[in-house]
């Protein structure tokens, strides 16, 4: 079995890995991070819900449930992991505007709201109220983006369509970073004489050049432009994974992609490797320490069976909330599912409670009673809890 | 075949290069396990599009769900191509391996010819892209090279792939004097075309025939205590994946169990204590794109691992752009588009970087980025070599 020793291997290439990754490569240790695939980030509208609750985020977080993980982070290290996230995307060129102190919206695709914390700056022109006037760009063959939703709900909106010669999402982001493209886009936004004084598309424009190319539009054209989140293949979530996966690799930190974790070699209660079965033999990865950052449900980190969930990796023990009748609400758009509260309970120092292991540390949405949908809080939490994790594990290595 | 455990999140599609920039491509969800609800055993298949796809594995290992949809549409194909009259190219590129052995056998002239418009037209006419110029055949080959020492404690059977055997020979034979400055005994085992140009060309039986011969020969081999090394990351992933998957050799399991990348063993090698290479300095900026193959043989980057102990070296990893040309694919006339939307994409972020030098591990990928670069497109022996002062002549 082929060996390589590391300090610390995270689990899961989310917001919490690659923060907490991030966090242990600038200390100096020597990081790999292993996915099994790519994360739900990148499903996600890239904005960084801390907590939507309440018009002011640390104010609402003050009133979760006193079980909720983020009572185990203190204030400053909330604060902290936002500056740093801050610091990151702008050092990227994905900036990211709002602050901690307030709440702002963005606008939904069906014309809706949504509150959220950090956006990226490409959304930060969206309006707050309804007072703004809007004229709004789609592409001919976009599915699933509708102006009709928004001007139904807004009087003051109306609609152009942009031949583009791509229909989907991915296809007019990689449009959009081809110079030509842009220069002849702009021509015709410029001719078609836009009497409202803010502009919205759905959330194309470009991949890594988002920020500048939306710079570009707008003094272009003279006037406000923002990105209305579209459903997936959603562009600010891979742009906003593409930051942190490049900043965590410029710090030294190293990746494996498609490295499915199967089992674990433990001693005591040291675990020493993760294993993957590759194909041919399996794969071995040795560390000091773990943190396992694998998601909820859909990112892969919860398997839920008939009667109760597991946890695959270190076989932690899972806060099932309830028999299998009350993980569903009977209402299928309820935030109130009760699976929602599924996961691992964590210890102040971020390891699982009741599991024997020493070193291993658990982060992001796969801690129990996070019920991120209900509180608006899943990006702000994996980064508060990936530089928590990070901090207690640093410690236990030193 | 999982296609039900897809949840419909997409994020395969994200990850797809063929979908970023062929609208005719409906992307690995619907070509992969939404279609497959609809594709009856036997009913004809209908479904032209799945050609489109070029078989970089992406979606496999995006998803987060297991349904590797590109093993659905790699069957898809394999359906399609039974059923359908295949096309010249099609049929040129599966048994690429006796084109490349006769272009080889008549190197001076196929090169002429390759090079000239009159060889463009003929390319053309057989729906054959010619973007970037088709690699030069060497005359000289890697056979003939067979000798056993069983001298060393370390034996290893080097599948080289018909890349460096019919093109870059040169490179091989640095490979098997770097492994000997290790004390590793390297032969060169009988071998054929893994295969995989076969199954990409939607040609099962081809495919099979090739892997029946090569596992039969790896087979002996491993029985006889080498170890299989490979260099090229798509002949790997065949060898470790296709081997015992769709193409069912029953010798399938022991080659994928005794077979390893180059730099993987080199990489067990320093581990182990058996050797400490004394690496020399190499003061470059160079950008390593990693080839989709690499990414899903779940090894890590080896190379890259390597490539930090060599001092002044500075190594900076591309693993999110595709190449495009994926083997024969992007030298499809129907694919050209494609594959040249694609490279030139990989090529721009690479160029932003002002490295100096391309790195690769598939010959596919360098033939495409060096061509649409104009940069010089290495492989990682070869500033392995450099760094240790090895060069291809005895």
């Amino acid at each position: 079995m082929s060996v390589t020793q590391h300090d610390v291997i995270i689990i899961g290439a989310g917001v919490a890995g690659l923060t907490a990754g991030a966090v242990l490569a600038e200390k100096g240790c020597n990081v790999a991070l292993v996915a099994k695939g790519e994360p739900t980030a990148c499903l996600s509208t890239g904005c960084i819900d801390i907590c939507s609750l309440d018009h002011e985020p640390l104010h609402g977080i003050g009133h979760l449930p006193e079980e909720h993980p983020y009572h185990l982070v203190a204030r400053a290290v909330i604060r902290e992991a936002v500056d740093r996230f801050g610091k990151i995307t702008d050092e990227m060129g994905l900036p990211y505007v709002g602050s901690l102190e307030t709440n702002r919206r963005i606008l939904a695709a069906l014309g809706t709201f949504k509150n959220t914390c950090l956006v990226p700056s490409t959304m930060a022109a969206a309006p707050q109220d309804e007072k703004d006037d809007l004229h709004i760009i789609t592409f001919s063959g976009l599915k699933d983006f509708y102006p009709s939703y928004i001007i139904a709900r807004r009087g003051n909106a109306s609609f152009s369509t942009y031949e583009a010669g791509a229909d989907t999402t991915m296809g007019l982001a990689a449009n959009f970073e081809r110079h030509d493209f842009l220069e002849k886009f702009i021509l015709w936004l410029e001719k078609i004489k836009i009497p409202e004084n803010k502009i919205a598309f759905p959330a194309v424009l470009g991949l890594e050049s988002a920020a500048r190319i939306a710079q570009k539009i707008e003094s272009s054209v003279g006037k406000k432009i923002f990105e209305i989140p579209t459903i997936p293949p959603s562009m600010p979530g891979r742009r906003l994974f593409n930051v942190l996966k490049d900043y965590f690799r410029k710090k030294g930190g190293v990746i494996y992609w498609s490295w499915p974790v199967s089992g674990v070699e433990k001693a005591k209660n040291i675990v020493e490797a993760v294993i993957t079965p590759s194909d041919g033999r399996p794969q071995s990865l040795n560390a000091k320490a773990f943190i396992l950052a694998s998601g909820s449900f859909v990112g892969g980190g919860l398997h839920a069976r008939r009667d109760t969930i597991v946890e695959n990796i270190f076989n932690l023990p899972v806060f099932v909330p309830g028999k299998r009748d009350d993980w569903f609400d009977s209402d299928y758009f309820a935030l109130n599912h009760g699976i929602g509260k599924a996961g691992i309970i964590a210890d102040s120092s971020f390891r699982p409670k009741e599991a024997p292991w020493e070193n291993v540390f658990v982060c992001g949405g796969i801690l129990a009673h996070t019920e991120v949908l209900k509180n608006g809080c899943g990006h702000g939490l994996a980064l508060a809890t990936g530089h928590a994790a990070a901090a207690s594990c640093l410690e236990y290595i030193k | 075949m999982k296609y039900e455990h897809c949840i419909r999140c997409t994020i395969c599609v994200e990850n797809c290069p063929v979908f970023r920039v062929n609208p005719d491509f409906p992307g690995p969800k619907q070509a992969g396990p939404d279609a497959q609800r609809f594709r009856m055993e036997r009913e004809k298949s209908v479904d032209k599009w799945v050609l489109l796809c070029s078989q970089c594995k992406r979606c496999n290992m995006a998803c987060p769900c297991g349904v590797e949809p590109a093993e659905i549409i790699l069957r898809a194909q394999q359906k399609y191509g039974l059923q359908h009259p295949r096309t010249l190219a099609h049929l040129l590129f599966a048994n690429n391996y006796y084109l490349s052995a006769l272009g080889s056998l008549t190197a001076p002239v196929a090169n002429k010819i390759a090079a000239m418009k009159i060889g463009k037209k003929i390319f053309h006419a057989m729906g054959i892209a010619t973007y970037i110029p088709f690699p030069k055949f060497s005359f000289k080959t890697m056979r003939g090279k067979n000798k056993r020492k069983a001298k060393a404690a370390k034996r290893v059977a080097l599948f080289y792939g018909c890349f460096i055997n019919f093109y870059r020979p040169d490179i091989g034979r640095k490979i098997i004097r770097l492994l000997e400055s290790f004390n590793v005994d390297v032969v060169l085992p009988p071998q054929w075309c893994c295969g995989l140009p076969a199954l990409g060309n939607g040609n099962l039986t081809i495919a099979r025939y090739f892997a029946q011969k090569n596992a039969a020969s790896l087979s002996n081999y491993i029985d006889a205590g080498y170890e299989i090394i490979y260099t090229c990351t798509s002949c790997g992933l065949c060898l470790l994946h296709d081997y015992p998957g769709i193409l069912e050799m029953p010798q399938g399991k022991k080659i994928a169990e005794n077979t390893r990348d180059l730099h993987e063993y080199i990489i067990g090698l320093i581990d182990d204590g058996y050797i400490e290479p004394q690496f020399g300095e190499v003061k470059r900026k160079i950008a390593y794109h990693i080839p989709c193959h690499l990414r899903a043989l779940g090894i890590g980057y080896p190379a890259a691992k390597i490539m930090k102990m060599i001092p002044g070296l500075e190594c900076e990893i591309f693993d999110d752009t595709c190449c495009g040309l994926n083997g024969s694919y992007g030298f499809k006339k129907t694919n050209e588009a494609t594959a040249v939307q694609l490279g030139n994409r990989a090529v721009s972020l690479i160029k932003k970087t002002k490295a100096e030098n391309i790195m690769a591990d598939c010959g596919s990928c360098r033939m495409q980025l060096g061509g649409l670069s104009g940069m010089e497109a290495l492989d990682p022996a070869e500033v392995i070599c450099e760094s240790l002062g090895i060069t291809g002549e005895k």
